[in-house]
């Protein structure tokens, strides 16, 4: 990416400032299923950089194909899954690596933490020893030096009695501290880049933001990215400098967040805005809502995959397939007729 | 579906489930693994219970003495003759329709029988539960082949007793199933669902609850009836099953132990068909199991 | 946006009336024994007017599911009443709860799990209707086909799938077309969108709506989305830990709320406006979830409360009635308007000093809040 014309030198002419290299660099990502004989188009082509330090929101309803995109650059996916396109970290080649690799980025270079954190710890097993068993995975310590991480890393994310908690089951912890108990594995042995997939969701709402909070400051302290996978667009608003938006495996817009809500390019990012119920509104009133169900996957449509649904469709959205493409400064969409310009791009 | 913490960072099976069903590959296996059974089982049934009605096939017993102890593949007797100069293919043939009744009827009455119980005791709840699993206990509880045994002692060598004395084994073991079946689903939404809808409790139990268990049910027949094929070869084998002549898998065994060291195939032969028999039951039981789960 | 019509003048009667609810469940250990008692809905009372939509917010724990499992009499509660159209619930059993049931239906979470995925969509419409006896096979096929219509589901298409081919918005739809084969007067919506993608969520959100205005319908709506909950309800209840913390008309509820947890909930919410950034929840809500096996003493929020004093531990806070409809259990209620009350830190002036991030030091915004409290 060349560096864009600053107002201080419109014509780009002095040596090109090398932005902090990305962490992560995703470059055209599919990822296809084979089942039952058909095929499922997960993803279908998608680019993106995630820069150390960043907060990007990755947001899309289910089927979408957000969470297996994360899956995929972590070589979370089954054997089934058949992934193509590059994904770079710190400029290493991930995509066909073996699973012996993987588990050596796993933890060190990323992680993830899960929407449901039930799921994520082992039931049979005390808080502690799952914390130091992560450490371990990656760093040669000692037991005592792994329990003493392992208590940090619990006072870390603000576990109220961090040392007793050691000693605990997960079942003797609420939700909430539960998931802090699952970052603290996940931030364990300090990746740079953290997955946070709809993270928060199976949370209550007070509980979500103290973890959300949590999550800013740990990524502030660690100098972490963080990329939150949600469908919320509301939390995307509060939490994150960017904002990515995906429907049926692809991107379609993405901004840094004050000027995607300040003016949205996709009619779909425009639909979700809308359909959300907000407190502002009044009572009884009927949601704008668009109709239709996002498209089954097993065929790469022709035109705009929003096409069928989009209010402001055209003819040549059913034709041509948007591509993805920076039109402003930092702001990209994929749409013949975008919102607030008018003009085909 | 928890899995210890260095699994979040190292195993690809921490992923939460695909939107996909598993790769074809494996799908195609699945298939294999309910067709080759059920191939296997259509055939012997169809040789054990149409074939001799078609074919002139020698008959089972009253066999002449000049017939005795041919080898396998003699002219006219596949698998030679036993030592009362019996076919013993044909011996196989009508036997194994003793097995396959045996193992069907015993079966079918612990489905009925067995799986009502389990339901009924499921769907109440409470002392009804508790008195009637408390009665399974009972029997449960005694080392089945001599409940078995006893039942089939007093009640006397036919093909029937040995069904009734194998049931004695067969409805508990259903009740069991079908109750932790029924006790699965009874507290689902779509359950309470009906009942606030109003439906009645006989209705739920059957056309809800029975449809939803039905696949548990099905599997554990198979499975059963595997079970069941070798045990009534062991009750023949002891003495308490079928009586001669009439012909059954087990019995044939029994009949031919003393003669295993000179003539091994009166006991290899119908050894090799219960044992594929018993196989193929228990693949197919698998491998529906494994079709409905993912389901 | 257009408004929709507004429902057809009734007599405002009260449909439904619950006094001192109690729910209990008790706790097994390994064995059976006894474990402990859970009092998941604690001396819960309110009306419910014909034609009127209150909703009930609450997160986990707060025992509103329990609590409309309860109206419902499944299971029946422990104590206190529910009198419905008149009619007090608890204490019938078989032929005369199913009479007096007749017009209060149901709908749940998970419409994948509370509908019979071996059953036609058909067939599940019909079954309220078989089950009491309505009319003979054709006039319940017609009565299906009007519901499904009502529900947005083409009966032609719709009537001989089965759940596993539709999608959760669909499903739902079927699950609110059954409840409405009878005709109910009262529909208890237990989260039903919660598991809904945002699109479908609206659609169905739109679906309550239209019937609720064409039909006359009053629900018991249960979520723990604030702004969902504003969307379709006249009267809001908020719970915490099985206790109604306070009750009242829609918007007063959010603009003007009275209970510091409710507050704390309002606070909480992310707002898609990134101008409004990072609320300061660490001021209006503190801690963890109490066990709901041991509640605190007194009142139950007040380990959390930033505003909590020694008579809150002391004593139960009771539902006090406010002005204007509203009933309030705190023994310090707020005022004012609270959306400054809940500054973002960084614009509050004792933030500037705080630590970057979100949460404050203890001791230096929470103490403004105390010291603000009314006389």
């Amino acid at each position: 990416m060349a560096a864009p014309a600053t107002a201080a030198d419109p014509g780009g002419q002095q040596a090109v400032q090398l932005a902090p290299a990305p962490l992560l660099e995703i470059s055209d990502l599919r990822v296809t299923f084979r089942a039952r004989g058909a095929h499922i188009y997960a993803v279908q082509g998608i680019s993106y950089t995630v820069e150390p330090g960043q907060t990007l929101a990755i947001i899309g309803e289910s089927g979408s194909g957000k969470t297996v995109s994360a899956q995929a650059v972590m070589g979370l996916l089954p054997g089934s899954a058949h992934v193509s396109g590059s994904v770079k970290f710190k400029g290493e080649e991930l995509v066909g690596r073996s699973q012996q690799d993987m588990r050596s980025h796993r933890g060190r270079s990323f992680a993830m933490v899960f929407q449901y954190p039930e799921r994520s710890l082992n039931p049979t097993m005390r808080i502690g020893a799952q914390i130091t068993e992560a450490v371990r995975t990656h760093v040669q310590l000692g037991k005592k030096e792994a329990h003493d991480r392992a208590v940090e890393l619990l006072k870390m994310v603000r576990l109220p009695a961090p040392e007793r908690r050691f000693y605990e089951y997960p079942h003797q912890l609420s939700g909430g501290m539960r998931q802090r108990v699952v970052i603290a594995i996940a931030l364990a042995c300090g990746p740079q880049v953290l997955f946070a997939d709809e993270a928060t969701t199976a949370l209550d709402v007070t509980t979500q933001a103290q973890i959300m909070d949590l999550l800013l400051e740990l990524q502030q302290q660690t100098g972490t990215a963080l990329v939150m996978i949600s469908h919320d667009l509301g939390l995307a608003a509060t939490y994150a400098e960017d904002v990515m938006v995906m429907y049926a495996g692809k991107v379609v817009e993405r901004a840094p967040t004050k000027e995607l809500y300040a003016g949205v390019r996709m009619p779909y990012t425009q639909a979700l805005l809308d359909a959300i119920p907000r407190i502002e509104l009044e009572p009884h009133v009927l949601l704008p809502v668009i109709g239709g169900r996002p498209p089954d996957l097993a065929s790469v449509p022709q035109g705009c995959p929003f096409a069928p649904r989009c209010p402001g469709v055209q003819d040549d959205c059913r034709a041509d397939a948007p591509v993805l493409k920076q039109h402003e400064a930092g702001r990209w969409w994929a749409c013949w007729h975008p919102l607030g310009t008018g003009a085909r791009q | 579906m928890s899995l210890p913490a260095a699994n979040i960072l190292t195993t690809a099976s921490m992923a939460p489930a695909a939107e996909v069903a598993g790769p074809a590959g494996r799908r195609w296996a699945r298939n294999l693994e309910i067709a080759i059974p059920a191939t296997i089982l259509v055939l012997l049934l169809f040789f054990c219970f149409i074939w001799p009605m078609v074919y002139p096939v020698p008959k089972p017993v009253g066999g002449s003495l000049t017939t005795v102890n041919l080898p396998l593949w003699s002219k006219g007797h596949i698998f030679g003759t036993d030592i009362v100069g019996n076919d013993v293919m044909s011996r196989i043939l009508y036997g194994g329709r003793v097995s396959f009744e045996v193992a069907a009827g015993v079966q079918a009455i612990g489905l009925v029988a067995g799986g009502l119980i389990g339901l009924f005791a499921a769907y109440r709840g409470g002392w009804t539960d508790a008195v009637l699993m408390r009665i399974l206990d009972i029997f449960i509880a005694f080392p089945s082949l001599v409940l078995v045994l006893a039942i089939a002692d007093s009640l006397g060598p036919s093909e029937t007793h040995v069904i009734w004395a194998l049931s004695a084994f067969s409805i508990p073991a259903f009740a069991r199933v079908s109750r932790a079946a029924a006790l699965q689903l009874r507290d689902r939404p779509f359950i309470v669902a009906a009942r606030l809808s109003g439906t009645r409790a006989w209705r739920i139990m059957f056309q809800h609850l029975v449809p939803n268990m039905l696949p548990q049910l099905l599997t554990f027949t198979m499975l059963g009836a595997s079970l069941t094929i070798i045990l009534e070869g062991a009750l023949d084998f002891l003495g308490y099953g079928i009586p001669q002549p009439t012909a059954s898998w087990g019995n044939m065994i029994a009949s031919g132990e003393s003669f295993i060291s000179v003539y091994p195939r009166y006991v290899v032969v119908p050894s090799i068909f219960l044992l594929v028999t018993a196989i193929s039951l228990n693949m197919l039981g698998d491998g529906l199991r494994a079709r409905w789960d993912v389901r | 946006m257009t408004a929709t019509a507004p429902p057809a003048a009734s007599d405002n009667g009260i449909l439904l009336e619950v006094r001192h609810l109690v729910q209990e469940f008790v706790l097994r250990d390994f064995g059976g024994a006894k474990g402990g008692v859970l009092q998941a809905v604690s001396d819960v009372s309110f009306d419910l007017r014909v034609g009127e939509t209150l909703g009930i917010v609450g997160e986990t724990g707060s025992g509103k599911s329990t609590l409309a499992r309860s109206v419902i009499q499944a299971p029946p509660p422990k104590h206190g009443e529910v009198i419905f159209q008149g009619e007090e619930l608890v204490g019938l059993h078989h032929k005369a709860l199913k009479a007096a049931r007749r017009n209060l239906q149901m709908v749940f979470q998970d419409p994948f799990s509370s509908l019979d995925p071996r059953w036609p969509v058909s067939r599940l419409v019909e079954e309220p209707l078989i089950a009491y006896g309505e009319g003979n096979l054709a006039q319940r096929r017609e009565r299906v086909k009007t519901v499904l219509d009502l529900v947005g589901l083409d009966p032609k298409r719709y009537g001989i799938r089965r759940t596993r081919e539709l999608s959760g918005g669909q499903c739902q739809r079927v699950a609110v077309a059954r409840a409405l084969a009878l005709e109910p007067k009262l529909i208890l919506c237990d989260e039903p969108v919660s598991s809904l993608d945002v699109l479908v969520q609206a659609q169905v959100l739109n679906l309550f709506e239209k019937l609720r205005a064409e039909l006359g319908l009053s629900y018991l709506f249960i979520a723990h989305d604030l702004a969902l909950v504003k969307q379709v309800s006249d009267r809001v209840a908020v719970m915490y830990l099985g206790k109604l913390c306070e009750i009242g008309p829609v918007r007063e509820i959010y603009s003007e709320p009275l209970h510091p947890y409710t507050l704390a909930l309002l606070s909480s919410i992310p707002d898609p406006d990134p101008q409004v950034g990072r609320r300061d929840t660490g001021k209006v809500i503190k801690g963890e979830l109490p066990s709901p096996l041991d509640p605190p003493s007194g009142c139950r929020f007040r380990t959390r409360c930033p505003r909590a004093q020694d008579r809150c531990a002391a004593e139960v806070p009771e539902m006090r009635p406010m002005s204007n409809g509203r009933y309030v259990a705190c023994h310090f209620p707020l005022a004012g308007n609270w959306q400054e009350a809940a500054e973002p830190a960084s614009q509050h002036p004792a933030a500037q000093q705080a630590t970057t991030g979100g949460i404050p030091q203890q001791g230096t915004i929470v103490d403004d809040i105390v010291n603000n409290q009314p006389a």
